[in-house]
């Protein structure tokens, strides 16, 4: 296990060190740079701006003062937004972590319970409702979904805010800023949970449903256990063990932000400052962020394949 | 632990070789006995006769632009009312699967080949193969797609591809770095059969390498395919919507249904007209049901573990 | 599973985000709207024609104050207005959006405004001479003028001001760098520690001297002062990253002072004591952050004003809601194709004139867009004091026009019914960004230039830095492009001017634009600029289309609201009071 982990690690470097050079250039390749987007301004003030921010250097010389800077904890400043990488990155990425955490909480609570039940009543009419209500979901554009909730819910009713994190103006603190809090994210967390819920519950479904055929249960059953000790202790268990290998690919997803959630419901949240930036071209922030993530993807398919180990024992780690 | 797998392989040794055609038309005759099934490929078939060949019949199908008759509801001229320039909605709907269709499956068929394959082989060979898919697979998760998707729009752009090809290249470009997902899965689910009492017996057996993949491996993870690629398929056709979005789809005016429900994206057409958006969302709808019912009940039909 | 395999599925995600990054302008505005019917139609349906008025040409005042939302109701001493993304660079000269812009406009004031009509009127400075050669402007400051800290701000602030502009580490957009002030070159190439042409007379009395006379000068100059003792304090010559850390501590001399800023939320004012005009009537002021539809914001009483298309239905939604009043406003832009002049077919101006002719621009622009816009043809906005429609060619459609002009210019229809000359078909590679105008645009332009046998090749980008790039790669025969928000009449022509239209090189045309800025008397410009517009409407060196329309709804319940085209909502919101 050991030398196993450490080999994993050492590949982890290289790759994120390739990744690092090739997502450099991806973005050095992009068309358009920061500077070409102002119409204001003159070719020749450009060509003076590219020499400041360093544009005009070749590509490996910029790769190369971006890497020993990264190395150094110097991840720059962000050219649109005039702030260190960093410090954006601690404003926004907690709050798109606040929505993905509480959503995929929900997302998985709820899919392993509406999984089980419709596995176990196959064919049923709670079986197909649920069938229908996924691919509804699942066929529909999440920011129709949005819409139509802040409709209902915002507009018409009433009962929730239409976007934002806080009540515009507010000074709540304590208790009663995480209550504001609470009450806002509540519209993307059910859009969230309700876009991720439905291939999730396939998920549990199909692996239910193979489970309940296998022979143990045949045993368990024919034991004398009760239904529901069948269910939930000898059925669920070996159906959720395939599913401990998800949650290592949880993990960049919790702190990458949801484009179109943040946009709806005006969040406050990364995703939307990725693209903003991107759309602007501002180089250190998308170098940053998308490292940061890489560094999490990497992370996490080291933690799904160690899960998976965990999970089936007969899969031998290499 | 006796697994009914373990049985199959048993079965199928006995019945050998000549078995293949009567196992094809005995799940035929299997999947035609499940009703659902069936009546979710005739809403696929009816899908498709009704966009390739339903505006044939249609008196727009130039898609003229006609100032007099913008945003109308439906009525008697135009059953599903008219767009924002005048245009019939019901034909475009229909023109638009025509293109969502084709792009949706063949978009998802391409992803879910590539990956199942890289998948199977490095589950099934472990060792250096196994290392240099999965490290490579690992490099591409990294890789972030907006930009990758702005240099192929350039680079397409660039080389002259006429607008109307360029979403199928990109379509097989991002198939090409969008495996990684599901070979992961695919290679999983091939490490813990591959591990299962039935291969060690077709180890024993002496089994050839070909033989084990496709006769005993590969049966095994078809189920498993099945649901995901049915799964995927609404996801497909929206997607692109996506790539027309960033200019890499379909040019306007040529409709698609990703970007005729796009069009209502904003508060008052939703509100205002939902038969600009309730058409080509139906029809998503409708489709990606009707693929997933069939799906189910070739699951049901093509899984060894089954026995229904 | 949950992740999806597809790479597409995650993008759906991305769908619809991108558009934000090339609007630079004023707060939110809804202009993704086409809709309802202007013409009655022939056949019946049970949608009501619209209302014969098309439009809102008067302010409309909220019928009904009861139906104002219930948090809208609570608010006395705060109002709220929606900004699409401020970032906390608040720091004038320093900022690199404009929506960063707009925070600033409200916590700095100007030397000189400028009014409705876009001419200058005095702000902190109260009055300013200009030499008779029009190259020395001097400045004199009002008295007892203070910084939001209390501190007295003086010429040499004014003189700081100015001069970390021309450091050469200065790397914001400001036009102060185009007026070439005479030393500035050399402080910039660090031989001098001053700039030369700057001269502080006495504490209230500045004036510069500029190399050669330049019209747009008073009001580029007479802009924000910063504070050099605030600013200045830590300033060497070729280092100014100091001042990124006091981008979200501003010390300014507006009507608001900087409270609170909630990135990706909220930036809150509160108001400026020190203000010269006085303290603002109302105490707090909160920009809030909304991206995209600001409808449901407007409804709920979250946000007291936001702007929208003039689309018919729009205005009539805004009119139905009862509490609130709504103004009509025309920004100060136009919107124009580019032609690549440097291609074959785009060189001749009777091509680009049949073009102009051929294209149903009242159908794209007005029609398709309910309203909420006209048709343009020459590069100013109808609100400019310059325009003018005096021996202007309004090219309305006519096909046949345009067939003529095109035959007479060499082009014959040829086989496929596409138009041809010297055996080179007659082809336009369109590019344009993509939005829903943008979509209406191609559907009309493709049947247009079909039925005259030009091949019409749209192309269509998500993000303007693309776009840009592509057209400065020079592959493309239109495209579509809206200038920013115009002050000086002379900065819609600058275009044609700096190189940035390659290919357009016309000796009278130069002559007349630096007549047009050797003056600063207004009725003088004004013809210059009449004739001005006159050669480009005929020459068409790019094809105008069109000027937006909006409107802004806001709040009834406040009062004394104007809008400028030119410095937006930042005049009047030191007067705007919550009754």
């Amino acid at each position: 296990m050991s030398t196993y982990l450490s080999k994993r690690l050492i590949y982890m470097f290289v790759i994120l060190f390739a990744a690092s050079l090739l997502i450099f250039c991806l973005y050095a390749l992009t068309p358009g740079d920061f500077i070409s987007g102002n119409i204001k301004l003159s070719p020749e003030r450009k060509a003076e701006l590219r020499d400041i921010y360093g544009l005009n250097k070749p590509l490996l010389e910029r790769y190369g003062i971006w890497m020993s800077n990264a190395f150094r904890g110097d991840f720059g400043f962000s050219l649109a937004q005039q702030k260190p990488v960093l410090q954006l990155f601690n404003e926004y990425i907690w709050n798109s972590f606040l929505l993905a955490v509480v959503s995929t909480f929900l997302t998985w609570v709820i899919a392993v319970i509406v999984g089980v039940i419709s596995a176990y009543k196959q064919y049923s009419w709670f079986d197909t409702l649920v069938m229908v209500a996924i691919f509804a979901a699942m066929s529909i554009p999440s920011f129709f979904i949005g819409l139509f909730l802040i409709k209902i819910l915002a507009v018409d009713l009433k009962w929730l805010p239409p976007g934002g994190m806080l009540t515009t103006g507010s000074n709540a603190t304590g208790i009663a800023y995480l209550k504001e809090v609470i009450h806002h994210m509540t519209l993307p967390v059910i859009v969230m949970t309700l876009l991720g819920v439905g291939s999730l519950t396939r998920y549990f479904r199909s692996n239910m449903i193979d489970v309940i055929k296998q022979d143990y249960i045949r045993t368990a059953r024919a034991k004398g256990l009760t239904e529901r000790k069948v269910l939930f202790t000898h059925a669920l268990r070996n159906a959720l063990l395939p599913a401990i290998t998800l949650v290592g690919f949880e993990l960049p997803a919790l702190f990458g932000g949801s484009l179109i959630i943040e946009k709806i419901f005006n969040w406050p949240g990364i995703g939307q400052l990725y693209m903003q930036s991107f759309g602007l071209r501002d180089y250190p922030l998308l170098m940053g962020f998308t490292m940061f993530i890489a560094i999490l993807t990497v992370l996490g398919t080291l933690i799904s394949d160690i899960l998976y180990h965990v999970a089936d024992p007969r899969v031998r780690l290499q | 632990m006796i697994t009914t797998p373990n049985k199959l392989v048993n079965v199928k040794r006995t019945k050998d070789s000549p078995v293949k055609s009567s196992l094809f038309k005995q799940s035929i005759r299997k999947l035609s006995k499940n009703k659902l099934a069936v009546s979710g490929f005739v809403v696929v078939i009816f899908m498709f006769v009704a966009c390739f060949i339903g505006p044939l019949f249609s008196p727009y199908t130039d898609n003229k632009i006609n100032m007099a008759m913008m945003n109308k509801a439906p009525h008697l001229k135009h059953w599903l009312g008219t767009d924002a320039l005048g245009r019939d909605v019901l034909t475009r709907v229909l023109q638009a699967g025509r293109i969502s269709l084709t792009v949706g499956l063949a978009s998802m068929m391409l992803s879910v080949f590539i990956g199942s394959l890289l998948g199977a082989l490095a589950g099934y060979y472990r060792g250096i193969v196994d290392q240099i898919i999965m490290r490579i697979a690992d490099l591409l998760l990294t890789i972030p797609s907006l930009p990758l998707l702005f240099i192929f729009g350039a680079l397409l752009s660039e080389w002259k591809i006429p607008t109307d090809y360029r979403m199928y290249i990109v379509m097989l470009m991002l198939s090409f770095v969008g495996w990684p997902g599901l070979a992961r899965m695919v290679r999983g689910q091939m490490l813990s059969l591959r591990e299962r009492e039935f291969m060690q017996a077709a180890v024993v057996l002496g089994l050839r390498d070909r033989r084990k993949l496709f006769n005993h491996l590969l049966p095994n993870i078809v189920p498993l395919l099945i649901v995901i690629a049915t799964l995927n398929i609404g996801g497909s056709i929206l997607s692109e919507s996506v790539l027309s979005f960033f200019g890499l789809g379909v040019m306007p005016p040529t409709p698609t249904w990703g970007n005729m429900i796009d069009a209502a994206n904003n508060m008052i057409d939703f509100q205002e007209r939902p038969w600009l958006w309730i058409p080509p969302g139906f029809s998503i709808f409708a489709t990606v049901i009707a693929i997933n019912i069939f799906g189910d009940g070739l699951r049901d039909v093509l899984d060894p573990k089954q026995k229904r | 599973m949950k992740r999806g395999i597809f790479l597409l599925t995650s993008l759906l995600i991305a769908s619809s985000l991108l558009v934000s990054a090339c609007s630079n302008n004023n707060s939110s505005s809804n202009s993704a709207s086409n809709t309802k019917s202007t013409t009655v139609p022939a056949t019946t349906t049970q949608e009501t024609p619209a209302s014969t008025v098309v439009g809102l040409t008067e302010p409309f005042t909220a019928t009904d104050l009861s139906k104002l939302p219930a948090v809208a109701q609570k608010r006395t001493d705060t109002i709220i207005v929606g900004l699409t993304d401020p970032s906390g660079a608040f720091t004038p000269y320093f900022q690199q959006s404009g929506y960063d812009g707009n925070v600033s406009s409200l916590l700095y004031a100007s030397l000189i405004n400028v009014d409705d009509k876009g001419l200058p009127v005095p702000e902190l400075a109260e009055s300013w001479d200009i030499s008779d050669d029009a190259l020395t402007y001097t400045f004199h400051l009002k008295s007892d003028l203070k910084f939001s800290d209390g501190s007295p701000l003086t010429a040499d602030d004014v003189a700081f001001t100015w001069t970390i502009l021309h450091d050469k580490a200065y790397d914001g957009d400001s036009q102060v760098l185009t007026l070439n002030v005479v030393g500035g070159a050399a402080y910039k190439a660090g031989t001098a520690t001053t700039i030369t042409g700057i001269k502080v007379t006495d504490p209230k009395t500045i004036s510069v001297t500029l190399e050669k006379p330049n019209a747009t000068a008073l009001v580029t100059l007479g802009s924000n002062v910063l504070s050099k003792a605030y600013y200045g304090k830590d300033y060497k010559f070729g280092q100014l990253d100091y001042i990124k850390k006091l981008h979200e501590k501003p010390v300014g001399n507006g009507p608001y002072t900087l409270e609170k800023f909630i990135p990706g939320q909220e930036v809150r004012f509160v108001a400026n004591e020190y203000y010269y005009k006085g303290k603002p009537a109302t105490e707090h002021f909160i920009y809030k952050t909304t991206e995209g539809d600001v409808w449901q914001f407007v409804e709920t009483g979250e946000v007291d004003y936001a702007s929208f298309s003039a689309t018919q239905e729009n205005i009539d939604k805004l009119k139905g809601l009862g509490y609130l009043n709504v103004i009509p406003y025309t920004p100060s832009s136009y919107g124009y194709l580019q032609a690549n002049l440097e291609h074959e077919q785009l060189k001749d101006k009777a091509v680009r004139q049949a073009i102009t002719y051929g294209l149903d621009r009242k159908s794209i622009y007005v029609d398709a867009s309910q309203g909420a816009g006209s048709v343009a043809n020459i590069p100013a906005s109808p609100i400019s004091w310059s325009y003018t429609e005096e021996g202007i060619n309004p090219y309305n459609y006519d096909p046949e026009k345009a067939k003529e002009l095109l035959d007479g210019a060499g082009w014959t229809v040829g086989a496929g019914g596409i138009r041809e000359k010297d055996g080179k078909p007659l082809s336009i590679h369109f590019l344009g960004s993509k939005s829903k105008n943008t979509d209406i645009f191609i559907a009309v332009a493709k049947e247009n230039f079909e039925a005259l046998g030009i091949k019409f090749e749209p192309e269509v980008f998500a993000d303007f830095n693309s776009l840009v790039s592509k057209v400065e790669g020079g592959d493309y025969d239109l495209v579509s492009f809206s200038t920013p928000m115009l002050t000086d009449p002379s900065d819609g022509l600058l275009q044609f001017l700096n190189g940035e239209i390659k290919g357009y090189d016309n000796p009278k045309f130069k002559e007349l634009y630096d007549k047009g800025l050797a003056t600063t008397d207004i009725e003088e410009r004004k013809k210059i600029y009449t004739e001005l517009y006159q050669l480009l409407n005929d020459e068409l060196p790019v094809i105008f289309t069109s000027y937006k329309k909006t409107v802004y709804a806001y709040n009834g319940r406040i009062e004394n609201v104007t809008v400028s085209p030119f410095i937006g909502l930042a005049g009047s919101l030191p007067n705007w009071s919550l009754k």
